[in-house]
């Protein structure tokens, strides 16, 4: 928005001088707290995040010291006769699961595997995919057929199949794969993950760096004799922030619920490690959805609530840092 | 707008669960209340009833259709040489193929009598236990498009494509003991020397050594005669025969009489198995129920359907749809059934003729140290993983190796390992562990590092993940902290010897036919083990040689061997071969304890509304397709 000028004109056509106004400047951060804070659903995104991370950090050390059940231990007569786990009472808030374990102290548990999943494994992906973006994308050439070919073909694969393969081939031994860098459960979702993640953020980041190369800053950089690291470095990386703080957050609930589906397939962390992803796949393969509705309603509605903040929270970031966007 | 949607989704979400979380604590929820107490007894333990069900005398006619739960799963495409598929087993046996000895049909041990089915009689052996002569009944025809008598010269066509390893035969190790069974499947000869047919009614087998169940083992798919005239066009071809199997019995494929019996051979369009939709059986003109005692033939045609869905299974034998299943209830589902009167008469559990065990590997820390296994044996909470099943329907609590049923319910109160209500014993457990070496401070928990991280390798079914948590929580009592693995489709990691495997939680052995041959033989004898495929998981009379052949590494010298045993055993005969057997059983639990046994599963049958006769076929673990009828 433009200022109004700072004088008015007479009915005679001269000019009034109008008293002067003071201009107020207003940095990129401001800018983009003001436009944020307008967002109430961003913010409240924002909050349950911050929510969610304590109760990954204390829910589920909380929750055991409140119900008195440690995660994995089971309660027999939290089971039926026939097996079929039962619902919520006053010692099990959230009922059992079909082990006769505590659902509440398991899904607090869940949301640790579940934040520690979708956070690491798209910082990894976004660390990953910025090199590989900025390398295609400043230098072009065979560096960028290269690295955007590979990472076609990456997207072309299909993704579970080889989560399959990968968890399979890394679970047959107690040292994992790759000489022990790929330990089974959490290590090898956190690999798949970013494996099939990383080539989006390569691809935005790219995009973006063929259109800042083309600008006057980085032309004047250039002509000043700034090398190229210290263009990438000083230039483009900080225009690039904003997109891949979008990105990130954006990225997070994708992983979180694509740690849910190698769970729910079996695929993900172990048993004994709580998944909001594989207590779900106990209601589908146990045919469990019409009579321990509880085993679908905690977790799901966790997963939900997770995502649906990651994703406000992405909105109301990419909203903030695009001036043109509409409100 | 939009945003303000969005605030009020979150809102709501948070609401929801806030909501949910402090009503939930409030009351009592109205689903519990039910506890059950599955320990006591063993025989508290087995719900097993007569394995028949019965609404009126039965009548000829309809079609019987049976949903078959995810994929027909065959073997070998159906083709007899080699399919080691159970619930193929229970078409060939009831409806296609006649054998020259069989089973009459119905549940428990008479299920289990042998009788003569092609042949007239299941022969006593002569020369010392050395010849077995089997005389062919005569008329006994091929279905289309053969249409012809059956002759011995057929079931020794059949024996000698069983013992051409080009024919895909699955379980020919049954019948090495035939004289000159070695050499064709060496590739020395094409015809087994030891089998001769001196004339179209009479085959005779040479054996090389005595095996008491010989005649039991005449009893399997594979042995039934096939033409030659159709054999020719599959030769070197596992598998293809599966889509043109030409009947010996009461029914066919269907088409079989649209297609000619010369090379190559159109499939007849009853067979779509490989497409993984469906079998369909019609009436084999040429059978003559009056060669046929057990078999009651009562429906015209059967339609096995593939559906990925075993709810839907359940739900379409519920409304008449389907009338039998070919898939395992749920807990939810054995509960309905068995809560709802209406419904209770159509759950039939029947004895399996299975176990269920956990395999702990003799060569690997610690279960090198046989206190520890016997520890684990003590500390398992064996009640829990019934639960785990669903309870004592789907089985009953394994004490032991073989299921009692297989010793004419010899050892039904052995219990090595006995606890209270079967829920494992911590103050048992942790005197054993102590005299192990791997407590050293004799603390009753295993304290070295070998016990830390014990690869378990499990599978990845909804019952697995059941029975993880408990067996984690189990071992952990002492002292063993198990890694647990979970792989999808576990067994072709833990048949190889070289991964070195200490414990696996997958394990479940049935048998092929009613002698406890088929568990040791196959399940302890340290000759048998093999670099892939191998069922001897617990290496069991491994031997250093052994050891650097299949790729296995650790405590190899000293594993305890039993196979002088199991052929001792192997060359005996009734009383005298049940109780070798028996000591053999006692010999494995007490003294090597490579298993804890845990589970004795039933098959639990499902069937529909229409179904008006029904009964199990103990031989093939199934339902007796030969003898279920409907409205």
């Amino acid at each position: 928005m433009t200022q109004p000028p700072d004088f008015d004109v007479s009915p005679g056509g001269a000019a009034i001088a109008l008293p002067t106004a003071t201009i107020a400047r207003k940095s990129p951060s401001q800018l983009f707290w003001e436009r944020f804070s307008q967002d109430k659903a961003a913010l409240a995104g924002g909050i349950v995040i911050i929510l969610l991370i304590f109760i990954a950090f204390f829910g589920g050390p909380i929750a055991e010291k409140i119900t008195g059940h440690p995660q994995n231990q089971t309660y027999s007569q939290m089971t039926d006769a026939y097996g079929v786990p039962l619902g919520p009472n006053g010692t099990f808030w959230f009922g059992a699961d079909s082990s006769g374990r505590d659902l509440f102290v398991l899904t607090m548990y869940g949301a640790r595997t579940s934040l520690f999943v979708g956070i690491v494994a798209s910082g990894i992906a976004l660390l990953i995919g910025l090199v590989f973006g900025l390398v295609a994308g400043f230098f072009g050439g065979l560096s960028d057929t290269v690295l955007s070919r590979f990472g076609d073909v990456l997207l072309a694969v299909p993704q579970i199949l080889i989560a399959v393969g990968v968890v399979a081939a890394c679970s047959t031994t107690k040292s994992g794969c790759l000489g022990g860098l790929l330990q089974p459960g959490i290590t090898v979702v956190i690999a798949v993950i970013v494996l099939f993640s990383w080539s989006y953020i390569a691809r935005i980041v790219r995009g973006y760096t063929l259109s800042l190369r083309e600008k006057e800053f980085v032309e004047s950089a250039r002509a000043a004799g700034a090398s190229n690291f210290r263009i990438l470095w000083q230039e483009i990386l900080p225009n690039l922030l904003g997109p891949l703080i979008v990105y990130a957050t954006l990225l997070i609930p994708t992983n979180i619920l694509f740690e849910a589906a190698l769970s729910y397939l079996g695929l993900g962390v172990p048993a004994t490690q709580a998944s909001w992803g594989s207590i779900l796949s106990q209601v589908s393969s146990s045919g469990l959805y019409n009579v321990a509705w509880w085993l679908m309603l905690f977790p799901g509605a966790f997963l939900i609530l997770t995502t649906l903040a990651f994703n406000l929270l992405g909105d109301g970031l990419r909203d903030a840092f695009d001036v043109r966007s509409e409100r | 707008m939009k945003k303000v949607l969005r605030l009020a989704l979150l809102g709501a979400a948070v609401i929801a669960i806030a909501a949910l979380a402090s009503g939930c604590g409030s009351k009592k929820s109205s689903s519990g209340g039910t506890t059950t107490n599955s320990g006591g007894t063993k025989s508290a333990n087995s719900v097993v009833g007569s394995g028949s069900f019965s609404n009126g005398s039965p009548a000829k006619g309809g079609t019987y259709t049976i949903g078959w739960e995810n994929s027909f799963g065959f073997t070998n495409n159906f083709d007899p040489t080699g399919e080691y598929l159970g619930n193929a087993w229970g078409l060939y046996s009831n409806l296609m193929l006649r054998s020259l000895v069989g089973y009459k049909h119905q549940p428990g041990a008479a299920g289990n009598e042998l009788v003569g089915d092609l042949a007239t009689e299941a022969p006593t052996p002569t020369d010392n236990g050395l010849t077995y002569t089997y005389k062919i009944r005569s008329g006994v025809k091929f279905g289309p498009p053969v249409n012809r008598a059956v002759t011995s010269k057929d079931v020794a066509y059949a024996m000698n494509r069983l013992a051409n390893p080009k024919d895909g035969g699955q379980y020919s190790f049954y019948y090495t003991v035939i004289k000159g069974w070695d050499a064709v499947a060496n590739g020395k000869a094409t015809t087994v020397s030891g089998i001769s047919t001196p004339d179209n009614n009479t085959i005779v087998f040479h054996l090389t050594k005595a095996a008491g169940d010989f005649n039991l083992r005449m009893s399997m798919p594979a042995t039934a005669p096939i033409p030659e005239e159709v054999g020719k066009c599959f030769e070197g071809k596992p598998g293809d025969y599966g889509r043109d199997v030409v009947s010996s019995g009461p029914y066919m494929l269907q088409g079989a009489d649209k297609v000619t019996a010369s090379c190559p051979m159109k499939p007849m369009s009853g067979y779509d198995g490989a497409n993984g939709n469906h079998i369909i059986l019609v009436r084999n003109p040429n059978y003559d129920q009056s060669t046929d005692q057990y078999r009651k033939n009562y429906i015209d045609s059967f339609k096995f359907v593939v559906n990925s869905n075993a709810d839907d299974i359940f739900a379409k034998v519920q409304a008449g749809q389907y009338d039998d299943e070919v898939s395992t209830p749920t807990p939810k589902t054995i509960r309905q059934y068995a809560t709802t009167p209406s419904l209770k008469p159509r759950m039939i559990p029947n004895v399996g003729d299975r176990t269920n065990y956990l395999s702990m590997n003799l060569t690997q820390p610690p279960f090198d140290d046989v206190h520890v296994r016997k520890a684990l044996n003590f500390i398992v909470d064996k009640a829990a993983l019934q639960k785990a099943w669903g309870g004592p329907i789907p089985g009953s609590i394994a004490t032991h190796i073989v299921p009692p049923v297989l010793y004419n319910n010899g050892l039904a109160e052995y219990d090595p390992y006995a606890t209270p209500n079967e829920a494992g014993d911590v103050g048992k457990a942790q005197a054993e562990m102590k005299q192990s070496k791997y407590d050293p401070g004799k603390t009753g928990k295993c304290t070295a590092s070998a016990c830390k991280g014990v690869l378990t390798i499990a599978d990845t079914r909804s019952v697995d993940k059941t029975m993880i948590p408990i067996l984690v929580e189990d071992a952990a009592k002492i002292g063993l902290k198990l890694t647990v693995r979970s792989i999808n489709g576990a067994y072709t990691t833990i048949q190889t010897p070289s991964k070195n495997i200490p414990l696996a939680e997958r394990p479940s052995w049935g048998k092929d036919y009613a002698d406890p041959y088929t568990f040791f033989a196959e399940l302890f004898d340290g000759g048998a083990i093999i670099k892939s495929g191998n069922t001897n998981y617990s290496l069991v009379g491994i031997t250093p040689a052994k050891a650097k052949e299949v790729g296995a590494t650790g405590s190899i010298d000293n594993v305890p061997t039993v196979d002088p045993d199991i052929a001792a055993c192997s060359a005996k005969l009734a009383s005298q071969r049940t109780t070798c057997w028996e000591n053999l059983d006692k010999k494995l639990m007490e003294q090597v304890v490579p298993w804890v046994p845990y589970l004795w599963p039933n098959n639990v049958f499902i069937i529909g509304p229409n179904v008006t006769h029904w009964n199990y076929d103990q031989f093939t673990d199934g339902p007796a397709y030969s003898s279920v009828s409907k409205k």
